[in-house]
């Protein structure tokens, strides 16, 4: 229910800035994602937008109006913290109901509330408790039950599910979007995990060192990462240094330690023949091939790792680096430990080297 | 097998020195109720003559423990005012000559309260006309609040500030942020600081007897003036009273700031 604008602002602490320059604009209702490494300055950029610090350039807006001056209690944004910050010496019940008794609200309203949110978050029966006899995975949801339950205009969330297991987390995520979509609250989820980034947010923002690297929707960031940094800590795992060889209206073509691969076009525009450049896959789009063809590469299992429903391997020989297909179903082929990976063409990004 | 031999040897030692504290007490305790006309042990009978002297004009005990009682009192809550203020200005804050500004307020714990004594009395003496109640209550203000700047201090060493962000958030503004969260979070330690410097208060000495006037004597005064003339039951009584006294505020304090679960 707010525009949320941050222009240029810069945060420093001493002679170290955390946040740098940063430009952001959220839309009325949209959740976005703030990505990146730890200490790269994402709880800094909440703490600002809470309003618990000033930056030290720059403008922080909601709905237009110039926040920096106004103090955290009358901005109606919720936080959530990434240490829960739940009050040792209420309830449950109390560290809930806390925003809805400042809000003056009748007692009934706020019991019926306080039990609503209660119930979203798996936390019922444990009102009359105290954060203290609760588990991490527990606080972590009254927190999150804090923070939903006055109805903020925006939606601070630093690492709101990090403590859960797979299944609450998932239940979590879905729950967040529902509420969040219900209420069209304008919403920053902070996580370090991309693929909780992609499923929820509208937009994804990849931050390092206070700047931001990316913005973009959650499937172009997750397929198309602007530089081999970010596609990095967006999960891709195999990077090869190769040189353009061909490049054409409709094909592309680069060597990579002398093998040639097919890549998309349009991955060459910023290339020119010749030039060298960086290419990189995610590991669970390598597959394992029958015979050689388009982009068939033949190495030597090294190690292989049982990762559930697929099995990460570490292959040396196809190129200089090593590559690293997690692959479906694997089974073990030959008892040489030889083995023939493609790499498909439309899944290969190109860079700059 | 050593291990046992040790085990032994500490609780042998906790035993003798709990006696050794504890005996001393109750010997006073018990020969409060002897009816000769000194202190005995055993007692040789049982009366509460000694309580009901105690309790008349003429010793003055009364007159006294309502002095003390008002000194105690008055000065513990300027303190608290004072220490809580003190207490968060050098734990929420980061600046230059934190240590320094905990020391000076910490100071008068170290500096010998006869030293103290003599300094108020020249500044005293030096403005003219302050009365002896107001000498005592100011020296009492300076001395007792140590015992809640350390116990408070301690407690918001250990806070975690971000609890105030969180309440901000929620729509509090500062002074909710300070009665809801911050006072309540630190209370142990002010309970603590708040029992031990009116303890300190009010059985303390050696300023109080310099800076009382005949017009205002606290309890500790009078039962020294007493003890230079007689030397009867009746200082055992009082001290069984005053020993109560100190009983039951120990426990409440171990009762508040026993409770850790707020330092969490
Ligand atoms: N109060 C402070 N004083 C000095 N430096 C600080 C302060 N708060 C944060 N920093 C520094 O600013 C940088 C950004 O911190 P921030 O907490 O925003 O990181 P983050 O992105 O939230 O990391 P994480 O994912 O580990 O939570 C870090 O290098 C941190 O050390
Ligand atoms: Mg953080």
């Amino acid at each position: 229910m707010a525009v949320l604008e941050l222009t240029n602002i810069t945060k420093k602490f001493g002679d170290f800035t955390a946040v740098k320059n940063m430009n952001l604009t959220v839309a009325d209702g949209e959740m976005v994602a703030l990505l990146g490494g730890s200490g790269c300055g994402k709880t800094t950029t909440l703490r600002m937008i809470a309003g618990f610090t000033e930056p030290y350039a720059g403008e922080v807006k909601i709905d237009g109006r110039v926040m920096n001056k106004i103090p955290p209690y009358k901005r109606n944004v919720s936080i959530f913290f990434q240490n829960y910050a739940l009050f040792p010496h209420m309830t449950v019940f109390e560290n809930v109901a806390f925003g809805l008794k400042l809000q003056k609200l009748p007692k009934d309203e706020i019991r019926s509330r306080v039990e609503k949110i209660l119930t979203m978050v798996k936390l019922t029966g444990l009102d009359k408790r105290y954060p203290r006899e609760l588990s991490g995975g527990q606080q972590q949801r009254v927190a999150l039950a804090r923070a939903l339950v006055t109805r903020p205009s925006i939606l601070l969330l630093d690492e709101p599910l990090s403590n859960l297991d797979a299944k609450l987390r998932v239940e979590m995520q879905v729950e967040i979007k529902r509420i969040q979509k219900e209420t069209g609250l304008t919403t920053i989820i902070v996580t370090h995990d991309q693929e909780e980034a992609v499923s929820l947010a509208d937009r994804v923002i990849v931050m390092n060192e206070g700047e931001i690297l990316q913005v973009g929707g959650p499937k172009e960031v997750f397929d198309y990462p602007a530089t081999p940094f970010i596609a990095d800590f967006m999960g891709f795992s195999t990077f090869l240094h190769g040189t353009v060889e061909e490049k054409g209206a409709d094909g592309g073509r680069i060597v990579c330690s002398g093998v040639s691969l097919a890549v998309e076009p349009a991955e060459l525009k910023t290339l020119e023949k010749g030039d060298a450049c960086i290419a990189a896959i995610r590991a669970e789009n390598m597959e394992v091939a029958e015979g050689f063809g388009q982009n068939v590469v033949g190495g030597h299992i090294r190690s292989l790792t049982y990762k559930g429903q697929r099995t990460r391997l570490e292959v040396e020989g196809c190129f200089a680096e090593d590559i690293y297909p997690a692959i479906h179903d694997y089974e073990k082929t030959g008892e040489d430990g030889q083995i023939l990976i493609r790499l498909p063409k439309e899944k290969i990004r190109v860079y700059k080297a | 097998m050593r291990d046992d031999r040790v085990n032994l040897l500490c609780k042998i030692v906790a035993i003798v020195s709990f006696l050794f504290l504890i005996a001393p007490l109750v010997i006073i305790i018990i020969a409060s109720f002897t009816p000769t006309a000194y202190v005995t042990f055993p007692p040789k009978g049982f009366t509460l003559e000694w309580y009901e002297k105690i309790f008349s004009k003429d010793t003055h005990f009364v007159d006294g423990f309502m002095r003390s009682l008002q000194v105690g009192v008055i000065a513990t809550v300027v303190d608290i005012f004072l220490g809580v203020t003190a207490s968060l200005a050098v734990t929420r804050y980061d600046f230059k000559g934190k240590g320094v500004l905990l020391s000076f307020f910490t100071s008068p714990m170290y500096v010998p309260s006869i030293a103290f004594a003599f300094v108020l009395l020249q500044v005293f003496s030096r403005i003219g006309g302050v009365t002896g109640m107001w000498k005592i209550l100011l020296g009492h203000i300076v001395i007792i609040l140590p015992y809640i700047v350390r116990n408070t201090v301690a407690v918001l060493t250990t806070f975690n500030w971000t609890l105030e962000d969180a309440a901000a958030s929620l729509g509090a503004n500062p002074v909710q942020v300070f009665f809801k969260i911050t006072i309540p979070l630190a209370k142990p330690g002010i309970v603590a600081g708040s029992l031990l410097a009116f303890l300190y208060s009010f059985d303390e000495a050696v300023l109080s007897s310099l800076l009382s006037s005949p017009k205002f004597v606290t309890l500790p005064i009078r039962i020294m003036n007493y003890m230079e003339l007689t030397f009867d039951p009746a200082l055992a009584a009082v001290s069984t009273i005053l020993i109560v006294i100190s009983l039951i505020l120990v426990v409440l304090m171990e009762k508040f700031a026993g409770l850790d679960m707020f330092l969490k």
